[in-house]
């Protein structure tokens, strides 16, 4: 899913938050939020149904810079080790968008890759998920981008990554190894809902774009889809329908319910990334295709990882707030923390507020994750999530995110430590490298550190795609439909 | 430590009109340096303050005061750091700590009434300002958006654009008010408060911890924590335990420096080109009288004889009494609603105009001292502790004072453990404010009867509460004859000596100060940025 948008957040935070996500990420065409920007009356019905194939892809969150950048226009800077990768300008302008792209060109760029010009794009645009987008849906989507959406005649900034990364043409070696270039193939032993939801999850919407992990090439792993991903500074979790690791504990209606809404209380609050999905492009979804995403994770392949219990069925209230009186001069410091930053809200006891507007952290799939991430992320960089008329607000506490408060690094491995060992799983240890490296981004890439080797590393590094190369051409090429 | 420091700009005192005037100075380009007396604390350390401490009722008790910058206290007992020397008292809490004293106010963010700049001219009374309202208005505007203020719309102050938010939604309590007392013609409207109603800026919306007084623990309402974070994202930089005691000046009148004191007395002289004293309306002229020199033997920019002159405030009396339905006031903000309608009138040529403001403070505390006190005990307690926190209600006003040059600020000759002058005040009341509160209290016995009120309990006659709104003691006005800065703020005796802090009103009018005086910073820091 898209994640990279800056949506109330500074740039700075964005842009930190985006680090090292580079070929993580989902971005998509755009469309604006509610997918009804800039449509004109003369808009044909199939360049209506693209709108809401726009929405499903959630395109926005790249293709349309923050802070009032105009609708698909590009221009948003995805900062990343090897360099600023700018998205494109996808509204129809013939100088500086897509005006000029026929639909087969079009076609070709959204599942292959590949531009007009003929070069090609980085795979942070998700076309290895696009590309078994079916003729109708390219179709629709051609025609929305034609008709629905003002011209902007605007060049966003060029993207020009240093040596060897600005060898775009060692993508098609890349593409050669990674890229499924088969339209969806629906089972005919399995009912349409579950296809429809296969379609959602692993091209539309492309939920495998964060949630399948990455090997060193940062191409999806084969055979553990869905079993969750690094995503910059957040951590996307396992959502296949292991019990213990994914989601199969939650029923049908929780999970309709999270993807809608972005919240279960008692259960899980949609942050970061995430919340962004849902604010962008899950909320507008029907009720049919939450269904149908919802049915196919739970039919899913089980993949167990590392939870020894499910994310959310760590921790319990605490008995009352007399753990947070300090008057004997004895409370650790993240207990101090915790009583000064975060019991206003929720709660000494961990509970949050009876109506869910303030979360409990206990039973909490932020604070029993076998990963911190998401933990940690959720204290420097806070929550705003907007979703029908209601927006869930944490503030961020991280230095430099925030007019509130700001905590240090080890404060906020202390305060997280205290979360842990009262509501969350136990097992955990967070320390201030853990909250730097989030607040840096994420880990680096496996691809970006060799990258920065320079001139030795790119030796290495076409020694690698060669290998690769070979390997891929002796490979079997169809990756079995999951579930 | 170096005795090289310097900044384009040098401020004194990190309250939230000199951070805010550093921060817009800053994003323009100058280099800027904020010296404050006292300590550096973050948010959670003060909310855990409150939480452990034993007098929740005072506003001061999670703001210690340390040895280096002490500042006034008054409970348990009075440490005798502000020195009263006039019949009635001035017992102002203010907070000497990187933020200043609005970590402790309710976010009152309100503008004065047009007619409130020319009282002199209208009702022969006080004095005129220098400007009029449509010149601040802008300013008001900036400043609005800068804390995200909202309110209602009708009390009297006219506005070009509307607020940047809509009020948090209304406390079941003051709607109740709202109704009943409308039968009586009273307007009851929404504060005019720097509170989130949504997420602003950042910050998260008010949930309601009825904990804004004496710190929002969410920085839902604007505070000095916040003015510090926004001031240093800006590139401002902030230097904490720097006590200034003395303003330097050159022969030809200039300032050239600042000295100030560490914790342990050490000494350091700061440089700059341009000088901002935005220490507090009791603070600053302290530091302007203990800066006398043979070329100014009466203090810096006092030329005039006014530095520390005028004080004023806005003294409250007040009306307790239980009414006749369940309010369970707590729920919401502590100060949410009021009635603005007696803010002008041809009657200000008599007495006192004022406001009459509602509280929403939780009263289980209170109601359970005074119980404890009356010896009341066992089930009974219980019985009417859960009466009086349902029911007890409270009104008070806000009153405008006039100018008085006999109520001042001058130095003690008791010394704080620096060896610095204390401040002293002389205070006292005229009939003018006396015969305000006569009226007012005509208007809370009404009030008590449309509420079904009953077991009502006046404040003391001719005691009077303060409300740090600490102005006058540095009046801005045209002449340098009879004020200290000129309508911009500058002072008339200093080039490149500015002053920006609610010390520069001329007159209280009938509102919280604390806009007004940013409002005026923000226009002194356009001025600056214009000439210098």
């Amino acid at each position: 899913m898209p994640f990279l948008r800056a949506t109330n957040a500074s740039c700075a935070a964005a842009s930190i938050r985006a680090r090292n996500v580079l070929f993580a990420t989902g971005i998509a065409f755009a469309i604006s939020t509610g997918g009804a920007a800039g449509q004109s009356s003369s808009t044909s019905d199939l360049a209506k149904q693209g709108q809401s194939l726009a929405t499903a892809t959630d395109c926005t969150a790249c293709h349309t810079a923050p802070n009032g950048g105009q609708n698909f226009a590009g221009g948003y800077g995805i900062s990343s080790p090897l360099g600023t990768i700018y998205s494109t300008n996808i509204t129809p302008s013939k100088t500086f968008g897509i005006g000029n792209y026929s639909e087969t060109d079009f076609a070709r760029a959204i599942r292959e890759g590949i531009r007009k010009d003929g070069t090609h794009l980085y795979p942070a645009m998700p076309y290895t998920s696009y590309a078994g987008l079916s003729d109708p849906d390219v179709a629709a989507l051609y025609a929305y981008f034609m008709q629905g959406v003002p011209p902007v005649d605007v060049a966003p900034p060029k993207t020009s990554l240093p040596f060897p990364f600005n060898m775009r043409f060692s993508m098609a070696a890349w593409n050669a190894l990674f890229l499924d270039n088969h339209r969806f193939q629906p089972d005919s032993s399995r009912s349409a809902q579950l296809n429809r939801g296969a379609y959602l999850v692993e091209n539309l919407a492309h939920c495998d774009t964060c949630h399948t992990p990455r090997n060193f090439m940062m191409a999806e792993k084969q055979g553990r889809a869905l079993s969750g991903g690094a995503v910059g500074s957040w951590y996307a979790p396992n959502i296949t329908s292991d019990p213990v690791s994914g989601i199969g504990g939650w029923s049908q209606d929780e999970l309709v319910q999270y993807l809608h809404t972005g919240n279960v209380p008692g259960k899980a609050q949609a942050a970061g990334p995430m919340a962004e999905a849902v604010e962008d492009s899950l909320q507008y979804l029907s009720n049919d295709d939450l269904q149908a995403i919802a049915a196919y994770l739970k039919a899913s392949a089980p993949i167990r990882t590392a939870e020894a219990k499910p994310r959310n069925a760590y921790g319990i209230a605490l008995a009352a707030d007399s753990t947070l009186n300090n008057a004997a001069g004895d409370m650790s410091n993240g207990a101090q923390l915790y009583s000064g930053n975060c019991a206003s809200c929720h709660q000494a006891t961990g509970a949050g507020t009876k109506d869910g507007a303030y979360p409990q952290l206990f039973q909490n799939t932020a604070t029993g994750a076998a990963q911190p991430t998401n933990l940690i992320a959720a204290i420097l960089f806070g929550i705003n999530r907007t979703v029908g008329a209601n927006t869930a607000f944490m503030p961020a506490f991280g230095q430099g995110f925030s007019p509130v408060s700001t905590l240090s690094d080890q404060d906020v491995a202390d305060v997280s430590n205290y979360v842990l060992q009262h509501f969350g799983n136990p097992n955990l240890t967070v320390t201030a490298q853990d909250v730097a490296t989030v607040r840096q981004g994420g880990p680096p890439s496996a691809l970006a550190k060799l990258g920065n080797l320079a001139l030795p590393g790119l030796i290495a590094l076409g020694a690698v795609l060669l290998l690769l190369i070979l390997w891929g051409i002796f490979r079997p090429r169809h990756r079995p439909l999951p579930g | 430590m170096s005795d090289q420091l310097s900044a384009d700009i040098v401020v004194i005192g990190s309250g939230i009109c000199g951070l805010l005037t550093a921060q817009r100075l800053a994003t323009q380009g100058a280099s800027i340096l904020v010296l404050e007396a006292g300590p550096r604390r973050e948010r959670g350390d003060i909310v855990n303050s409150y939480r452990n401490g034993a007098y929740k009722g005072s506003w001061m008790n999670p703001y210690p005061p340390t040895a280096w910058a002490p500042h006034p206290r008054f409970q348990p007992h009075d440490n005798g750091y502000l020195v009263q020397t006039g019949p009635a008292p001035y017992p102002a809490e203010y907070i000497r700590m990187v933020g200043g004293t609005t970590w402790h106010w309710a976010a009152q963010a309100w503008r004065v009434l047009p007619n409130d700049m020319q009282i002199k001219t209208l009702y022969g009374v006080g004095r005129d300002w220098p400007i009029n309202y449509d010149e601040l208005e802008p300013f008001y505007y900036e400043a609005e958006v800068k804390i995200g203020v909202s309110g209602a719309p009708n009390t009297g102050s006219p506005r070009n654009k509307p607020f940047p938010m809509e009020p948090v939604a209304e406390v079941w309590a003051m709607r109740r008010f709202r109704e009943r007392l409308a039968v009586g013609g009273y307007d009851v409207v929404s504060n005019t408060t720097a509170r989130n109603s949504r997420p602003y800026d950042n910050r998260p919306a008010c949930c309601g911890n009825n904990n804004c007084q004496p710190i929002c623990p969410i920085a839902a309402q604007f505070d000095g924590g916040v003015a510090v974070e926004m001031a240093e994202a800006a590139g401002v930089k902030i230097m904490a335990n720097c006590v200034v005691y003395q303003i330097e000046h050159d022969a030809q009148g200039r300032i050239a420096a600042v000295h100030y004191y560490d914790p342990d007395k050490n000494s350091y002289r700061v440089t700059g080109k341009t000088f901002i004293l935005a220490a507090n309306g009791i603070e600053s002229p302290k530091l302007l009288l203990l800066s006398a020199s043979d070329k100014y033997p009466n203090g810096l920019a006092n030329s005039s004889g006014t530095v520390g002159r005028n004080l004023m405030d806005h003294p409250s009396n007040s009306l307790t009494f239980d009414v006749d339905e369940d309010f369970w006031l707590g729920r919401g903000p502590q100060s949410p609603t009021s009635i603005n309608t007696f803010r002008d009138g041809a009657f200000r040529s008599e007495h006192a105009a004022f406001r009459l403001d509602f509280t929403n403070i939780n009263q289980s505390r209170p109601v359970a001292e005074d119980l404890i006190k009356a010896g009341v005990y066992g089930p009974e307690l219980q019985t009417r502790l859960r009466y009086g926190a349902a029911r007890q209600v409270n009104v008070k006003n806000v009153l405008e004072v006039l100018p008085n040059p006999e109520n001042r600020v001058t130095l003690s000759s008791q010394k704080d453990a620096l060896g610095i002058p204390k401040p002293q005040v002389y205070y006292s009341f005229d009939d003018y404010t006396n015969k305000g509160m006569d009226a007012s209290r005509l208007e809370y016995t009404h009030i008590a009867q449309l509420m079904g009120g009953t077991n009502l309990r006046y404040s003391p006659e001719r005691a009077y509460a303060n409300n740090q709104h600490i102005t006058g003691t540095m009046s801005m006005g045209n002449d340098p004859g009879d004020s200290v800065v000129d309508k911009f703020g500058r002072t008339h005796d200093h080039e490149n000596l500015f002053i920006v802090s609610t010390g520069v009103m001329p007159t209280a009018a009938t509102c919280n100060s604390t806009l007004t005086a940013l409002a005026l910073a923000m226009r002194t820091a356009q001025h600056m940025h214009e000439t210098t």
